[in-house]
């Protein structure tokens, strides 16, 4: 019986979406008597093509899991599928095309930029990596967990950050417009939309897939995403807060990786992802370093208003020196990893004799630290290959 | 054996959909963002129903010769995403197709 209730539950998750937002979908509405029409059609259809499927043994069901009941090879079970969609996106189509409502188009064109694809790839690959290194294997939790940690997670992240950034710089007359028109006013409810269907989904498979364990770490992710820009929080402006916060965003998806994983907590896996976080908190208050001006002048605080040009870059250097020595208590082949703050350490370096007034020429050192992220990514990546063949 | 009878299949029937949605400026033709998201909704929507059958060994890949081979994941066959987007073509052609009709049949019946 287990598809029975498999099926039940999508579809029931389907109908109650599909009511709500024919609710919500305005002028003109979704068409009843067409959604009548299309759900026997389906119905048919399915009946009809999903036997032949079967016939082909294109799939097949085990059988201990189905309920027996068929509609000609078809189990009963298989027709949640063409009820399930014949209700929902007919109300969802209604819902986007409702008269008043933002030109689509656009809002995929605003998402996709405010998701920054360029930095897809950093939170994805900490999560596959961990989870892949944990479990040897590829499954199902791997391929959703990546999908979800490579787009869903960084649109929440940035289009959320963007939303709210937007408010703070529009009550602001001194910081102008430049950021604010990042994302015009009319769009930010239709992407916090877009940003609670796109997550929830993945977030309630990847809670099912997994443990109490998994559950803190996706929880304190979540939160971590949420909280770094959502008003009333906003830890990006709190000294510290921010760099933790920031960190956070890059490590969690490996915690959740290698939780998910069912990995067992080693000393080993402590330093590293140790030594990780400190190199996410490192490059968060170095970056903050060559915005000390505008920010204060906007009144917002961050770790480098806070300690200062050059307390900040000595803090980084501190904390990419502490990374590198994490490594190297780790066992082998994690202490090659000593090596990767290297580059860190010396492009920082230029930078010790900054003053606050001349913070934003740490802008050209900043700058230079995005393409050693792509060097160190590709250290980091020998090395795991490297962990990988000696464990199997 | 293998073979790319199946897949062939849902590539024609999705350019069938696309044609008709062309020729009666349905979906993608009246509105190509808004059917962008429906379609990535459904076919997301019905990914995840199917990865959940699977992890619950519901779903088992089957051995047909028309069959690719080809698996993007343990029991999903490169055919299943493709299967799912004709699927929610087929959906969207039906129901604003037959809004059409409806609509011009109520305009005609008017005097």
């Amino acid at each position: 019986m287990t598809y029975a209730l498999l099926s039940t539950g999508f579809l029931f998750v389907a109908v109650l979406l599909g009511v709500l937002m024919a609710r919500r979908s305005g002028q003109p509405g979704v068409s009843w008597p067409a959604t009548a029409v299309t759900l026997v059609v389906l119905v048919v259809l399915t009946a009809v093509f999903d036997s032949i499927m079967i016939g082909l043994e294109l799939f097949s069901y085990a059988p201990e899991h189905i309920s027996g009941l068929v509609i000609g090879l078809a189990p009963v079970e298989d027709f949640a599928y063409p009820v399930a969609i014949a209700v929902a996106l007919p109300a969802l189509w209604a819902l986007l095309t409702r008269r008043n409502a933002v030109p689509m188009g656009e809002l995929v064109r605003q998402a996709t930029a405010a998701s920054r694809p360029i930095s897809w790839i950093n939170t994805a690959f900490p999560f596959a990596a961990a989870m892949v290194l944990t479990t040897r294997e590829v499954n199902w939790v791997l391929v959703v967990g990546a999908l979800y940690y490579l787009i869903p997670y960084n649109l929440a992240m940035y289009g959320i950050n963007d939303v709210f950034d937007y408010e703070s710089d529009v009550n602001n007359p001194r910081k102008g417009s430049i950021e604010g028109a990042l994302l015009p006013r009319r769009f930010h409810r239709p992407l916090l939309w877009l940003v609670l269907a796109t997550n929830l989904p993945f977030l309630v498979v990847l809670l099912l897939a997994g443990g109490p364990a998994s559950w803190v770490a996706i929880t304190v992710s979540t939160f971590a995403v949420v909280a770094y820009s959502a008003p009333g929080l906003r830890l990006k402006e709190r000294p510290v807060w921010d760099s933790i916060t920031s960190s956070t965003h890059f490590v969690s998806p490996a915690v959740v990786g290698f939780t998910l994983a069912g990995g067992t907590v080693e000393p080993g896996v402590v330093l590293v992802l140790g030594s990780f976080f400190l190199w996410g908190m490192a490059a968060h208050a170095f970056g903050a370093v060559q915005d000390i001006v505008p920010d204060r002048q906007a009144g917002i605080g961050s770790i480098a208003t806070a300690l200062g040009a050059r307390g900040t870059v000595r803090l980084s250097l501190a904390l990419w020196a502490l990374a590198g020595l994490l490594v190297l208590a780790a066992p082998w082949p994690a202490p090659l990893a000593a090596v990767v703050p290297v580059p860190y350490l010396i492009n920082c370096a230029s930078s010790l004799r900054v003053t606050d007034t001349t913070a934003a020429s740490t802008n050209r050192a900043w700058r230079r630290f995005i393409y050693l992220n792509y060097f160190a990514g590709f250290l980091v990546t020998l090395i795991m290959i490297d962990f990988w063949i000696r464990m199997s | 054996m293998t073979g790319l009878g199946y897949l062939v299949c849902l590539v024609l029937g999705i350019g069938c959909m696309l044609l008709i949605d062309w020729r009666f400026r349905l979906f993608f033709w009246r509105a190509p963002g808004a059917a962008a998201l429906v379609t990535a909704a459904g076919v997301t929507f019905l990914l995840l129903w199917d990865a959940a059958g699977i992890a619950a060994g519901v779903f088992l890949r089957g051995t047909a010769d028309i069959a690719s081979g080809i698996v993007l994941a343990p029991e999903l066959p490169l055919e299943e995403p493709l299967f799912l987007v004709f699927l929610v073509l087929c959906t969207m052609v039906i129901h604003t197709g037959t809004v059409r009709l409806l609509s011009t049949r109520r305009r005609r019946s008017q005097p």
